[in-house]
């Protein structure tokens, strides 16, 4: 079981050999080292070559996929509360962080990582284009969302034109990254109209990254709250770094 | 004479390592009066009985025993009594008429004790625990309180830092930072766990979420102290200082799975994350 396993043996191992259900089935998807990792997220960043047959060498993993999601994920929480609380301390108002962020931004980053190259499997499936199986696509997703992690980062400068200008060059570069490697697999369907797929992948790659523009990146209060009235502030005025002590047990 | 001792010592044997596998052996042949249990016995048995004991308790180092029946079964009780009170497994052994009656010392009499006793065993038990994946022994033998793994004290923490962090949210939100601590803590300490499983660690699943677990401990202390320390330059590094030592304390746990060295770094990266977004929730309350 668990304690035989060599990743030296486990390629010449058919897929088949143990049920989806066990661990061990998936340990093929996992087998990568830290290097392959990180090389991967590189080449998702400058996309020059076919990712899943030249840099993944065909053998696609989900480890990638899976914490890069993860990863935009916790950077988009993290990055906008601590944009949003300096932005809260520069205007001296008292910060409260918006926890619902953060099941908006899984629900939001999962969905479109996850849900739609899934979806997209399924799809080419029904068209009988089974040039990728579901961890092609899901890994074409998950590495293209790389970029969003130092966007988020950099976007924590309370600049908006900055922050539209790095939104929109990631929107381009993933999603130029997406089409590039899925346009030659839905290419190969019989019906040419399957390439109609690739401009609503475009409406939905940029509708995404408007929506994590507006919710994640949108903390302008320094100029807001330098014309707002003291009616706009809670009843008990205190400092960022010292919330409101009946707050504790209300 | 030589012939029927080794038959008789495997007929007694057999017939009861298959019952139990601790077994006293070297009280065996005073199980019971050879009328009782062996209607037939073989030629010579009465002459032969005391070397046949010695030969059998030489092996399992006990006492060797007297061919007596009477005061094998009196020494073999006072060795289970002494073995009893201190700790260690260990059969007594009462006669009843013709009956040899052995009683087994199993850990103490847990069903009538106190309850007060059971919790109490309950929270040493995890105290115990604490310590040790808080701050390993290097001996390597601290490793084996961890085998006996629970879920009580992941359980209790996790609660405690989700009502924490409640209690000081913003009064609408607190319902969902709860639900929030609750699902992170539970969920990650799974996908961490099934993520260091695949990536060939060999980690024994639940033994791994009790070490997880049991690593938010610093966690929940951070959060106790800025519940009373509001001041950021308290709060940050003590939860930096708490989250670095959580994750360290896993990162120890997880030096034992056998993972191989170029791919350790993305079985430990999970384990940043993980307990960063705990302490970033505590630093940003």
């Amino acid at each position: 079981m668990a304690d035989d396993y060599h990743p030296a043996q486990l390629h010449p191992q058919e897929p088949s050999a143990s049920g989806f259900w066990t661990v061990e089935y998936y340990q093929q998807y996992f087998d990568v080292d830290t290097k392959t990792v990180l090389m991967r997220c590189y080449a998702a960043l400058v996309p020059t070559n076919d990712f899943v047959a030249d840099v993944c060498d065909s053998k696609p993993d989900m480890y990638g996929p899976f914490w890069t999601l993860t990863t935009v994920i916790f950077f988009l929480f993290v990055t906008t509360s601590l944009a949003s609380s300096i932005g809260s301390y520069l205007s001296d108002k008292p910060y409260n962080y918006d926890f619902t962020l953060l099941s908006v931004a899984v629900g939001l980053v999962y969905a479109y990582g996850m849900g739609l190259p899934a979806a997209m499997w399924a799809l080419m499936r029904y068209l009988s284009v089974t040039e990728w199986g579901l961890v092609e696509w899901l890994a074409v997703w998950g590495y293209g969302m790389t970029v969003w992690i130092p966007v988020s980062l950099l976007c924590i400068a309370p600049i908006p034109l900055l922050r539209w200008v790095l939104v929109g060059l990631a929107a381009i570069l993933s999603g130029y990254f997406l089409v590039r490697n899925v346009y030659p697999v839905l290419a190969l369907a019989e019906q040419k109209s399957t390439r109609l797929l690739v401009p609503i992948i475009a409406v939905i790659h940029l509708g995404v990254a408007l929506t994590l523009k507006i919710l994640f990146f949108s903390y302008y209060i320094v100029k807001e709250v330098g014309v707002k009235e003291p009616d706009a502030l809670p009843s008990s005025p205190v400092g960022p770094d010292s919330p409101a002590p009946t707050a504790l047990f209300s | 004479m030589s012939s029927p001792l080794p038959t008789s010592h495997n007929k007694y044997i057999a017939a009861d390592s298959d019952s139990d596998s601790d077994i006293d052996e070297s009280a065996l042949p005073s199980y019971g009066t050879e009328d009782v249990l062996v209607p037939s016995p073989a030629p010579g048995k009465g002459k032969g009985r005391p070397q046949q004991q010695d030969v059998l308790a030489s092996p399992s180092g006990q006492q060797p025993l007297s061919g007596n029946i009477g005061s094998s079964g009196a020494g073999a009780g006072a060795g289970g009594g002494a073995a009893g009170s201190a700790g260690v497994r260990g059969p007594t052994r009462q006669k009843f008429g013709n009956i040899q009656v052995e009683t087994r010392y199993s850990g103490g009499d847990t069903l009538d004790e106190p309850v007060l006793t059971t919790i109490g065993r309950d929270l040493t038990s995890i105290y115990i625990k604490l310590i040790q994946v808080l701050y390993p022994a290097r001996s390597g033998a601290g490793r084996e309180v961890l085998r006996d793994w629970d879920l009580w004290g992941p359980l209790i923490l996790c609660l405690a830092l989700g009502i924490m962090l409640s209690l000081s949210a913003p009064p609408e939100q607190s319902l969902g930072v709860f639900t929030g601590v609750v699902v992170i803590v539970s969920v990650g300490s799974l996908v961490v766990t099934l993520n260091a499983k695949l990536l060939g660690g060999r980690v024994s699943f639940f033994q791994s979420l009790c070490v997880l677990g049991y690593c938010i401990f610093p966690l929940v202390v951070a959060a106790l102290l800025s519940t009373f320390f509001h001041k950021l330059f308290i709060r940050g590094p003590v939860t930096l200082a708490a989250w670095a030592w959580s994750v360290w304390a896993a990162m120890n746990f997880f030096d034992g799975t056998n993972i191989e060295q170029q791919r350790v770094l993305l079985a430990v990266y999970p384990l940043f994350l993980f307990y960063f977004i705990l302490a970033w929730m505590i630093l940003i309350q």
